[in-house]
This record gives C-alpha cells, sequence and structure tokens, in this order.
C-alpha cells in the first residue's frame, strides 16, 4: 500500500519551500534537517537575490508557514540513515542527535552567560567563537539552544544548569531513531562553498586577507563577527583597495567543473556593500566572463553605477602576499590588453564556487548522485535548489514547488 | 572591418603535432599568469593558444614566445579545460623547425618513428661509404670482422675528417639559413621601427654574449617552479656538450692539424675532461628521461616520439663512445664494430640538429638574443614617448638592414658532440 506523507531532507530555503507548498495543499511533510537550527546559507547572507532582502524577509514569512501549519514535523540534527522500499512506500530511517536542550528552552540566553568553554563559530566559517551552549544564529528554528559538550570546560555544566530557569538543560539526551513511512522523497541538501585551501595558487588559508565571498557576507552582515562592518582580517582596518577573483574553483576541471550560477552576481552584489560602506572604495574585478543570467543583466549596469569596479578580463592565477603591510598582489592577464598585470589590494575576496553538500559524503542507498554530488530525479526521488544543480535563491524556490509537485503526484498515482 | 579567416589546415597540422587539445581553450588567461617565464609585456601562451585555435601560422612561428618556454608544464596543471597549453607549444616548436629547415624530407625521416630506419641507413651509408674509402674494400673487412681497433692513425684520421668537416658545414648552413629565417619572422612580427634596427654585429656583440651567459647558467629554466627536477640534467647535458665540443675541437687541431697521435693516453688532461664529459652525458640524459616519465605520471607533460628520440639518442651516442673506449683499451677485436656504431650514432646527431628537437639549441638561443634586444627595444621607445610627448620623431632615420644572415655564434654551439 502506498503512503501519502513527502519526506523533505533539507531545511533550507529550498527544503523550507518543498514543505510549505506540499503542507498547504494538505499533504503531511516530515522536514528533516542536519543542523541544529533551519535557515542554511540563507541566514548567513547580508542580502539575497533578487531584490536585495535581507534573509530576515523570507526565513520570518516561511518559518510562520510552517508553524501554524500542523502537516509539517521537523526534525534538527537528524540525518537520513537508511531508505528501503520503493517510490509510494519508503521507509527511512532517521538519526537525531541529541541537542541536551529540551524545549523548555526559551532561548532567554542566560546558560551562555555563565558558560566559560568556547567552540568555533561555523555560521561564521570560523572566523568567530560562540560558547559552547549557543544559539546556531539569530533567526534560529526552532529557537532554542544546543549544547556542545566537547567544549565544555569543567565546571560549565553546573553553572548552566543553575543559570537555567526552565529545566532546559537535559545532559543525558540519547541519540534517538525514528522510522518514517513515506511515499516521496525530495532532496533539498542545498550546497557548501568549495574548499578554497585546494585552489593552492591562491593563497587561502596562508595568506590572512583573502578570504571568500561566503566570509564576506559574514563580514557584511550586521550579526556577523563585525557587526556588519567590512574589515580585513590582518589588522580589523576597512579596505580601500578589494579584489574579486571570479571563477576560484568553477568552470575548472581540476576542481568543479561547472559555473556555480551565482558567484558573478554574488560579487557584484558585495561591490555594492562596500561602496555602502566608502563610496571611494576601488574595487577590481578579475572574471573570464561575467555571467548574469537573464534578467540579471541589468544588475550588472547598477553595479557599474554605484561602485567604483575596474573590471579585467582575466583569471588570476597567483596571488603573493606582502609580509610587511599583509597587502596582496594580484596577477593576472589582462586579455583586452595582452598585458600580465599586477594589482596590489587590501583585500582579496575568493568568488568561490558552490559544492553540493553531498558530493563526497556518504549517501544513503537508492540515492543517485552525479559525479560532482547532484542529486540525480528519479521516480519518488526528486531535488531541488542547490540539491540539484547551482541556482538562486530565487530560481531554487521555483525548483522546490516543482518538487514539491512531482511528489504529489507519486503519491496520487499511487 | 577586416574579415578573419581561420586556417582550418594550420588547426589540424597543430592538432596532429600534438597539440590536440588547443581547442580547449577558452581564454581565461590562468596559463600566462601561472608561467614564471612570461613577462608583464609579452605574456605568454594565452595569446599563442587563441592563435592556434584560428591557425594563424605565420604569426605563431615567428613568435619569441614559442622558444621562451621551458615547458615546465604549469600551465597545463593549472589549466581549467585540459587545454594543456604546455603540450601546444612543444607541438608548435616541432612545426616550427619543420617551417625554418631546407630539405624539408629530413624533418620528415627526423620527426616520424617511420623515419628512424632510413635516417639511420643515411648514416650508415655516409660512415661505410668513407670508411671503404680509406680503408680497404669494404667486402674484405667485413669479412674479417671483428678485426680490433682501427690503429692506422692517418688513414682513420683523414677518414673522420672526410665525413664530419663536410657534414658539420652542412649543418651551420642548414642552421645559419634557419636562424636567418627564423630572425626576419620574429622583426616583422614584432614590427621593430627601422630607427631601432641594428646591424648583425651589434646584435651579436650587444645580446649574444648576455644570452649565452642565461643559457649556460639555465636561470630562466630554473625560474619553472615544476621544473627543478628537470633543471639539472638539463644543465648537466648542456654542459656536457659544451665539454664534448671543447674536447672535440682540440683533438681536431691537435691530431689532425698538428699531427699529435691519438688515442691519448688516459692521463691526458683533454682525454680526462672528455671522459668527464661523457659520464655527464649519459648521467644528465638518464636523469632526464627518469623525470620525463615521472611528469608524465603526474600529468605536467606529455611526450613525444620527438622528445624521445633526440634523449635515446643523446643517451646511446655518450654510452657507444664509452663502450668503444673501453674495448679499445681491453684490446678487445669489437672495438671497431662499437666504434662504427659510434660514428654512425654521432653522425646521426650532427644532422639532427636543424630537423630534430636538437634545433632548440639553436633556435631558443635565437629567440633569447631576440628578447633581450626587443626588451631593449621597447624601452628605449616608451623612454622616448615619456620624455617627447609633443613632438612624434620620425622614423625614417638609421636604414640598417639587420636582417641578412644568423648568428654564426649560436650554430657554432650546435657542432658539439
Amino acid at each position: 500500500m502506498a503512503y501519502d506523507k513527502i519526506l523533505v531532507v533539507g531545511g533550507w530555503i529550498s527544503g523550507i519551500t518543498a514543505a510549505v507548498e506540499a503542507a498547504e495543499m494538505e499533504y503531511d511533510v516530515y522536514l528533516v534537517e542536519k543542523e541544529p537550527s533551519l535557515g542554511g546559507r540563507v541566514a548567513q547572507l547580508r542580502y539575497y537575490f533578487p531584490k536585495l532582502c535581507p534573509p530576515t524577509c523570507g526565513l520570518e514569512m516561511n518559518y510562520r508557514r510552517i508553524k501554524t501549519n500542523p502537516r509539517i514535523t521537523v526534525y534538527t540534527m537528524a540525518t537520513v540513515k537508511n531508505i528501503s522500499g520503493g517510490p509510494g512506500n519508503y521507509k527511512v530511517t532517521v538519526e537525531i542527535a541529541p541537542r541536551y536542550v529540551n524545549e523548555n528552552c526559551t532561548a532567554c540566553g542566560e546558560c551562555e552567560k555563565v558558560c566559560q568553554g568556547e567552540r568555533e563559530n561555523t555560521f561564521d566559517f570560523g572566523r568567530s567563537r560562540t560558547k559552547a551552549i549557543y544559539l546556531p544564529h539569530p533567526m534560529a528554528f526552532p529557537m532554542r539552544y544546543v549544547l556542545d559538550k566537547s567544549a565544555l570546560a569543567e565546571g560549565d555544566l553546573e553553572r548552566i544548569k543553575e543559570a537555567c530557569k526552565y529545566n532546559a538543560i537535559d545532559p543525558d539526551m540519547q541519540p534517538q531513531t525514528v522510522e518514517l513511512e513515506v511515499g516521496a522523497i525530495i532532496w533539498a541538501t542545498g550546497w557548501k562553498p568549495y574548499d578554497a585551501r585546494k585552489l593552492d595558487n591562491l593563497g587561502y588559508g596562508r595568506f590572512e586577507n583573502v578570504i571568500t565571498n561566503m566570509e564576506m557576507e559574514r563580514l557584511a552582515s550586521p550579526n556577523g563577527p563585525t557587526g556588519g562592518k567590512i574589515l580585513r582580517p590582518s589588522d580589523q582596518t576597512e579596505p580601500k583597495t578589494v579584489a574579486f577573483v571570479q571563477c576560484a574553483g568553477s568552470r575548472d576541471e581540476n576542481h568543479l567543473p561547472y559555473c556555480s550560477y551565482i558567484c558573478c552576481l554574488a560579487s557584484l552584489k558585495q561591490s555594492l556593500y562596500l561602496a555602502e560602506q566608502n563610496q571611494e572604495t576601488d574595487i577590481y574585478f578579475f572574471y573570464i566572463d561575467i555571467r548574469t543570467p537573464g534578467r540579471y543583466e541589468k544588475f550588472l549596469r547598477r553595479a557599474q553605477e554605484e561602485a567604483r569596479i575596474n573590471f579585467i578580463k582575466g583569471k588570476v592565477a597567483k596571488i603573493e602576499e606582502d609580509p610587511e603591510t599583509k597587502d596582496l598582489i594580484v596577477t593576472a592577464e589582462d586579455t583586452l590588453s595582452g598585458k600580465k598585470v599586477s594589482q596590489r589590494v587590501n583585500m582579496v575576496v575568493l568568488a568561490v564556487g558552490m559544492q553540493p553538500s553531498l558530493a563526497g559524503e556518504a549517501v544513503p542507498a537508492g540515492v543517485s548522485v552525479d559525479e560532482n554530488g547532484f542529486v540525480q530525479i528519479s521516480e519518488g526521488m526528486y531535488a531541488c535548489g542547490c540539491a540539484r544543480l547551482p541556482l538562486d535563491v530565487m530560481t531554487s524556490n521555483e525548483t522546490a514547488t516543482a518538487a514539491a509537485l512531482k511528489a504529489i503526484q507519486t503519491i496520487v498515482r499511487g | 572591418m577586416a574579415r578573419i579567416e581561420p586556417d582550418v589546415k594550420t588547426v589540424k597540422e597543430i592538432q596532429a603535432a600534438g597539440g590536440d587539445t588547443v581547442k580547449k581553450c577558452y581564454q581565461c588567461a590562468t596559463c600566462a599568469s601561472v608561467c614564471p617565464l612570461a613577462t608583464e609585456d609579452v605574456p605568454f601562451p594565452r595569446k599563442q593558444m587563441l592563435l592556434g585555435q584560428w591557425g594563424f601560422k605565420e604569426k605563431l612561428l615567428s613568435d619569441p614566445a614559442l622558444w621562451l618556454c621551458h615547458q615546465c608544464g604549469d600551465c597545463s596543471v593549472y589549466c581549467p579545460r585540459g587545454a594543456r597549453p604546455g603540450d601546444v607549444l612543444g607541438a608548435l616548436r616541432n612545426m616550427a623547425v619543420r617551417e625554418l629547415s631546407e630539405f624539408k624530407f629530413l624533418w620528415t625521416f627526423y620527426n616520424k618513428p617511420w623515419g628512424l630506419p632510413i635516417i639511420f641507413l643515411i648514416c650508415a651509408f655516409l660512415v661505410l661509404f668513407v670508411m671503404s674509402w680509406f680503408h680497404p674494400p669494404i667486402s674484405e673487412w667485413v669479412g674479417s670482422l671483428p678485426m680490433g681497433y682501427p690503429h692506422d692513425e692517418g688513414r682513420r684520421v683523414l677518414m673522420i675528417d672526410a665525413l664530419f668537416v663536410p657534414l658539420t658545414v652542412f649543418v651551420i648552413i642548414m642552421v645559419a639559413i634557419g636562424v636567418n629565417r627564423l630572425w626576419r619572422g620574429l622583426m616583422e612580427n614584432a614590427k621593430i621601427p627601422a630607427a631601432y634596427r641594428l646591424g648583425l654585429w651589434a646584435i651579436l656583440v650587444t645580446y649574444l654574449v648576455p644570452a649565452i651567459k642565461e643559457i649556460l647558467a639555465h636561470s630562466r629554466f630554473q625560474e619553472c617552479g615544476a621544473n627543478r627536477w628537470r633543471f639539472n640534467g638539463h644543465r648537466m647535458v648542456l654542459w656536457a656538450f659544451v665539454i664534448l665540443a671543447i674536447v672535440t675541437t682540440t683533438v681536431f687541431v691537435g691530431a689532425d692539424i698538428l699531427g699529435f697521435h691519438t688515442p691519448w693516453p688516459l692521463y691526458n688532461p683533454i682525454k680526462i675532461l672528455a671522459n668527464i664529459g661523457a659520464i655527464m652525458l649519459i648521467y644528465g640524459c638518464l636523469a632526464l628521461m627518469a623525470n620525463r616519465s615521472r611528469a608524465a605520471l603526474e600529468g605536467s607533460l606529455s611526450s613525444s616520439y620527438q622528445d624521445w628520440f633526440l634523449l635515446w639518442l643523446i643517451l646511446l651516442v655518450g654510452l657507444s663512445g664509452l663502450a668503444t673506449e673501453g674495448l679499445r683499451l681491453l684490446e678487445n677485436d669489437w672495438s671497431c664494430v662499437a666504434y662504427i656504431v659510434h660514428l654512425i650514432l654521432v653522425a646521426m646527431l650532427f644532422l639532427s640538429v636543424p630537423y630534430s628537437k636538437f634545433a632548440h639549441l639553436v633556435y631558443r638561443t635565437t629567440a633569447y638574443v631576440f628578447d633581450l634586444y626587443s626588451r631593449d627595444v621597447r624601452a628605449k621607445m616608451a623612454a622616448l614617448e615619456a620624455q617627447a610627448a609633443p613632438s612624434t620623431t620620425e622614423e625614417i632615420s638609421a636604414p640598417e638592414a639587420t636582417e641578412e644572415e644568423g648568428e654564426e655564434g649560436t650554430s657554432e654551439e650546435g657542432q658539439t658532440a
């Protein structure tokens, strides 16, 4: 017999959209998220396309749709371990890691104040630290703290428990396993930035002032490590000259053989962040081709008008550091003039490409991914957003709605 | 607007010569930035890849970049498209050697595997023919093989001179023709204004000496990051050739002209030098071979028949030379056969200078000279432009046809071994 529920794997923007779209068509949905909170990449951004809204904008609205819809069951810190059966009747084993903080938590933050142990903040790509007990991010869903036991300092546990007025700390929580019976599965596992350390000629990880585009979003974000001021890491000063290095990993058979779709636009957008901070910032934009798909062409014109961008057609293949000033010397051939350019800048932003989250990960049997880690669609198994191909938020959401419809079709047709 | 037509025939030629990946390039210019030898003013090999895709033969083959590249493979390793610019430039060099040469059938024999037996037979014929001239009829001594080392000093010396003096003259003329063609092409392609053209002598005096210094020190070769492993082997082979050239010249003057009998004893300084040269040659060659195999495994470099041909030929020249000497010292009768084989191989190597990959010795030297010269010209022009912005200087003065002969200086290097 066929099951009439839908499993959505991944609770970032595409997964949330797929879940609420299906639920609003009166189908029961399980939304399974690996992290302690929904929100994902969009929550990390300063602004997002197409309208340059802050992430609160889209996320708050969608959280509301989840909260008010009894058909959606959300599991966070949950991983799909096993899938059996086929289209119409999948049995899925989901493992839920212990959060050590129960539903009583009101996110009052008293625990955090007394906690001494710290952990690297992965939400800020390691550019800030949190306490061992922490809120995943200001737009967390569920709005609940998480405890990283491995980061606790001595005596922390007692102090935290004492500080919590709601009896929400539960250090004895055990991993749980739930069995879900669903008719269709939507993969919305999203993307991760390509590991910039693999681009050995661009100096990421060796030179302090070479950062990635996602780190740039965190620097520009009001809830980021610098409170929204774009400061270069070595001396926390405002950069006066910034180079954007496009195709850092993308369109490269040695790294990501595809175009990551959004990086050109992201760098143009970040040029606006810099212009917003200081109109005088000189931007050097190194590119192979500037790709602003479809109607985004207009955005290129806007960035050209509003920011001081020097466009240089040529890929950067060498970055050196001036050890004294920590400035960077960026080398490329300007293919329009035919001369080699060595540009000194205060900071370099690598437009690092998108890699599907599943790339290099163990994937449950029954799911098929291509050689780059993108999920391949089959009857009963659908994919949307960047789990399927590199996309912007708007198009991700369109594919999410489409995936919800396909999942419903599988269930309805039996 | 001028209509630009691609030359499909040349594109196919490049692809067949080992540049089969040329069409993959999408002009991102990663190659030109990672290349440690590409300069700010004249970066390569991105431009050459574009010219290659369109098949602009003339422009390509008279581009100094072809010879300024030492094929470290950095560009191929970092190329995001697998277009292997390093290998494409290698293929273009191979084509350039053909275009620059006279008697192109010899190029064909040297560069196609099926030509190997033909070259061998040509050189064997030359050696045996000359031998039969100075020694008893061929039929007689072939029957008495092995007959021991030809100790008949006078006839042996005459025989060698009769073979190698004309061969050397031929090679020098061929190389001079090639260098002359290359130089004309370089001058035309770079559009050096008449005012900055110099006479042959001025070019040689001003730029050949620093170019040779650079080559002997291998300073540019060393800049190739991925190349350090190749650097030592290559320098050793070059120095071995220099040493052997000195030895050969000394022996030529000493034995053939002044009449000091050879073979000279082992303690003779020239003999010691000769043996050191031979060992360096063999060692350097083996190092290059080992490292070429490793580079192929690492994917930084792909080796063609032409690459292996030259390495094996040089190695066999070294080995057969040492074998002859060893067998002679042991008074083994087979030393004569080893000697004949050695002479055939040496003749093959000599004759290969204008036709095989060995030609890089002269053409790269020419390109170095041109590079130093054109850098100076660019600097002077820039200085002039900065200094006298209002009055554009006339470009009529200083006629000087520089492009007569190429540099003999470089071609002399070709006669080593």
